[in-house]
């Protein structure tokens, strides 16, 4: 019961162009889950969080439609089937 | 000791000395088994009274845990008024001999997290808080199990307490004569005087962990001062990029300084840490994630041409990069980009050095911020999988933008160093393949004093004297200027007589918000200087600054530049105030010194003089190296103007470019061209800093026809 990353355009190259990607099994937490992303696809690390291992700032990201900063950060749990959304705070582009 | 008998055991071996007494090695006589015996040792104790009180204390609230994982009371006794107490003897090795030095896998953490986690959640359960869980109290034995030793400082908590919700509340725990526990592993409510409660405990259990990954502990000093402020202010360091990122997530929750932004019962973390463990990713697809692109092309942008010759400028904006190329007579330019649409480009750099003509650009989005090159004038960027620039682990702080990209001696061709925000300096001995940031300058004790100015925390200039190759300066808003005469190893801060007008004391030693510094390769015992109010100039290295403010509109300013011929001339764009930021009487005006700051006279012949409220960004102006010299610079309105007759005349290049941050000039010639000569001849030096002299117009010789392919120095 795979959980599904969905990936935002600008990153896309870095996952062959796909614009989901499912992580078999069922990792336990957010965290796993993207430590399992990355492993399979390096070049989203860095993009995704910060070298001290934070989400960036204005990257926010969806366990289904909750926004995991009110769900428990990292450590958010992740059901079966989870739907995991990549995006880019609407703040994020500086005028 | 060794051959007494306490009750019925008899004492064999001394075993350790912990703070409340003696522990012994003993032989059970009735029940024939190993154990061992805890004597109070009232030499150390304060009073035996109080010691025989904590010793029962001891012994009556760890006889009433019954856990795997926490070692065993079997009895308490008296005699000959010696207090003991006979408990388990756990044979292994304390969890912190197990991580000292490189720490322990992951999945060791894992396993024993779990295993403190449930001895302290039966031990809270029952009401009682260990108040002194160190690495040094948890002994794993040869099985790897776990068993928490010493609740030597454990307090029953009231357990009569009532609750609402009929479960125990984190009953407060007030000990108003002392202050118990091992500083290291305190957590910051002990050390602010409040009470100390059940999740002070998971406070220590997120040292230990934290301790047992890395091998060091989150939070040390010196002294035990210094301790104290570190765990009461700092972030503890990150670990390695390869740790788990959610076993590291636990960890910090852990460690939240608050005890309500914590797990709130060591369960929770017990929980946490077994889901980790029982997460088995398994890949479906084993698609490798390196065949992800290594460069990159930008569609629909349009490139330029570049012939052998061509003088370039490269145009760092905060939506993108552009590129312009104009044969040698500077009249028409072609207009090449954006590069990275949206992206700020914070700092750009031309190497022409060992025969390349490779540009370098610093890129910053909500994705992170990227160093990139192009070998073919901006066709194809590298697109790097990792970040080339980033703190290791144990800096405690992450990347925010690059500033400044200087090359290094170019003797040195695979030497360069880019300045950052947060301030520090990166330095590359192999052209850019690996960075590594410059812990000389990192480490320095100013460091954490270090404010950041209205663009942040940045170091965003790098200068080196040609005549000296050990020889580096940065410039950092607001820290100041730091020299350093060991290749980086060490550094002085240098703001002898630069004002600090927004500090109590306006001379400090260091703090001042300098905005740029600029140096000619032929005098670089002499720097100009724009600060943040005030306008510098130095003829001894830095050791002193001089105000040479003659004459200008105003002090206040950001881009300094030094003619590439003539080390007395220096280009700066005077504005109004550091509230307005904008040219003073909305008059573009550029102003020159021909005489090394003695007087500056404006340079307007082609700029607006109406309504021309601009603002030039400290990296926004730069001159080539023709003669007669190319000025340049860009405004934060997007326009770009040139001057190629040394600022006598302007023309604007281009309008309508986003902001424009940051340009550098380059003359591209065939790789391998020998470089001409028209830097005018070093004169004699003066061989340090300490013997350098005043000096405002030794000699140099003109420069002749066309000068050579050297990149610009990003410090101009």
């Amino acid at each position: 019961m795979p959980a599904t990353f969905h990936i935002p355009g600008p990153l896309r190259q870095f996952v062959a162009g796909r614009d989901t990607v499912e992580i078999a099994d069922t990792p336990s937490t957010l965290a796993d889950a993207l430590s399992a992303l990355w492993l399979l696809y390096p070049g989203l690390r860095d993009r995704i969080a910060t070298e001290q291992g934070h989400v960036r700032e204005h990257i926010n990201i969806f366990i289904g439609e909750e926004d995991v900063r009110y769900t428990g950060g990292l450590l958010s749990p992740l059901a079966p089937n989870s739907e995991i959304w990549i995006v880019p705070n609407i703040s994020g582009g500086a005028t | 000791m060794i051959g007494q008998i306490l009750g019925h055991c008899r004492i064999t071996a001394k075993i350790g000395e912990g703070g409340m007494g003696v522990v012994y090695r003993a032989q059970d006589e009735m029940l024939h088994r190993d154990v061992a015996v805890k004597v109070l040792n009232k030499s150390a104790g304060p009073e035996p009274s109080s010691g025989g009180r904590n010793l029962l204390e001891e012994a009556r609230a760890s006889s009433a845990l019954a856990h795997p994982n926490i070692c065993t009371i079997y009895e308490v006794g008296e005699s000959e008024g010696e207090l003991y107490i006979v408990m388990e003897l756990v044979e292994g090795k304390s969890l912190r001999a197990l991580s000292r030095d490189a720490g322990l896998p992951p999945e060791s953490v894992l396993r024993y997290g779990i295993q403190i986690a449930s001895a302290l959640s039966r031990a809270h359960d029952k009401g009682i808080v260990h108040r002194d869980l160190k690495a040094a109290n948890i002994v794993v034995t040869a099985e790897g199990l776990v068993k928490v030793l010493d609740f030597g400082l454990a307090k029953r908590l009231d357990p009569e307490a009532p609750n609402e919700a009929g479960t125990r509340s984190f009953v407060t725990m007030r000990d108003s004569t002392s202050v118990s526990g091992t500083l290291p592993y305190m957590a910051p409510e002990i050390l602010r005087g409040e009470p100390a409660d059940y999740r002070s405990d998971l406070w220590a259990l997120g040292v230990v962990l934290y301790e047992a990954a890395a091998g060091r502990l989150p939070f040390e000093g010196r002294t035990g001062f210094e301790t104290t402020a570190a765990i009461l202010r700092e972030t503890p360091k990150a670990l390695d990029p390869s740790f788990p990122l959610g076993l590291w997530a636990i960890i910090q929750h852990c460690l939240a300084k608050e005890p309500r932004q914590r797990y709130q019962r060591a369960s929770e973390i017990q929980a946490a840490l077994e889901a980790l463990q029982s997460a088995v990713v398994v890949f479906k697809d084993p698609v490798a994630g390196n065949n992800a692109p290594r460069t990159t092309v930008m569609h629909s942008v349009r490139n330029i041409q570049v012939r052998k010759g061509d003088s370039l400028l490269l145009v760092g904006t905060t939506k993108g990069a552009f590129l312009l190329r104009s044969n040698p007579h500077r009249t028409r330019w072609e207009l090449g980009g954006p590069y990275f649409h949206g992206h700020g480009v914070n700092a750009m750099a031309f190497d022409g050095r060992a025969g390349r003509h490779r540009i370098w650009a610093s890129t910053q989005s909500i994705w992170g911020t990227l160093l990139r090159f192009t070998d073919d004038f901006g066709k194809t960027w590298t697109n790097p999988q990792e970040a080339p620039i980033r703190f290791p682990a144990d800096a405690g702080v992450s990347l925010k933008n690059i500033w400044q990209i200087t090359l290094g001696p170019p003797d040195e061709p695979d030497v360069l160093y880019c300045g950052v925000e947060p301030a520090a300096l990166f330095e590359t001995r192999d052209g850019g393949e690996t960075w590594s940031l410059v812990r000389g300058l990192f480490d320095h004790p100013h460091r954490p004093r270090w404010m950041p100015g209205n663009g942040g925390l940045a170091l965003h200039t790098i200068l080196l004297d040609q005549s000296n190759s050990r020889r580096l300066y940065v410039a950092i808003s607001s820290g100041g200027v730091y020299r350093s005469d060991d290749g980086g190893c060490s550094w002085t801060a240098q703001n002898r007589g630069i004002r600090a007008v927004f500090m109590p004391n306006k001379y400090p030693e260091f703090g001042q918000c300098v905005h740029k510094i600029a140096m000619h390769p032929a005098r670089p015992e002499r720097l100009f200087l724009q600060n943040h109010w005030g306008l510098y100039r130095s003829d001894d290295f830095a050791e002193t600054w001089t105000d040479v403010a003659n004459g200008v509109p105003s002090d206040f300013g950001f881009a300094v530049v030094v003619h590439p011929q003539k080390p007395d001339c220096v280009y700066i764009v005077p504005v109004e105030s550091d509230e307005f930021r904008c040219t003073c009487d909305g008059r573009l005006r550029v102003y020159r010194t021909r005489n090394a700051g003695a007087s500056w006279e404006p340079l307007t012949r082609g700029l607006p003089q109406k309504g021309a409220y601009e603002t030039i960004l400290r990296d926004a102006m730069t001159a080539d190296s023709f003669d007669p010299a190319g000025i340049y610079f860009g405004t934060r309105s997007g326009q770009l103007y040139a001057s190629r007759d040394e600022g006598k005349s302007w023309q604007r290049l281009v309008e309508g470019l986003p902001p424009v941050v940051c340009i550098r000039s380059a003359d591209f010639e065939e790789p391998g061209a020998s470089p001409r000569s028209l830097t005018p001849k070093p004169p004699q030096l003066p061989k340090s800093p300490k013997s350098a002299s005043s000096s405002s117009s030794r000699g140099h010789s003109r420069s002749k026809s066309r000068p050579s392919h050297k990149s610009r120095r990003s410090g101009k």
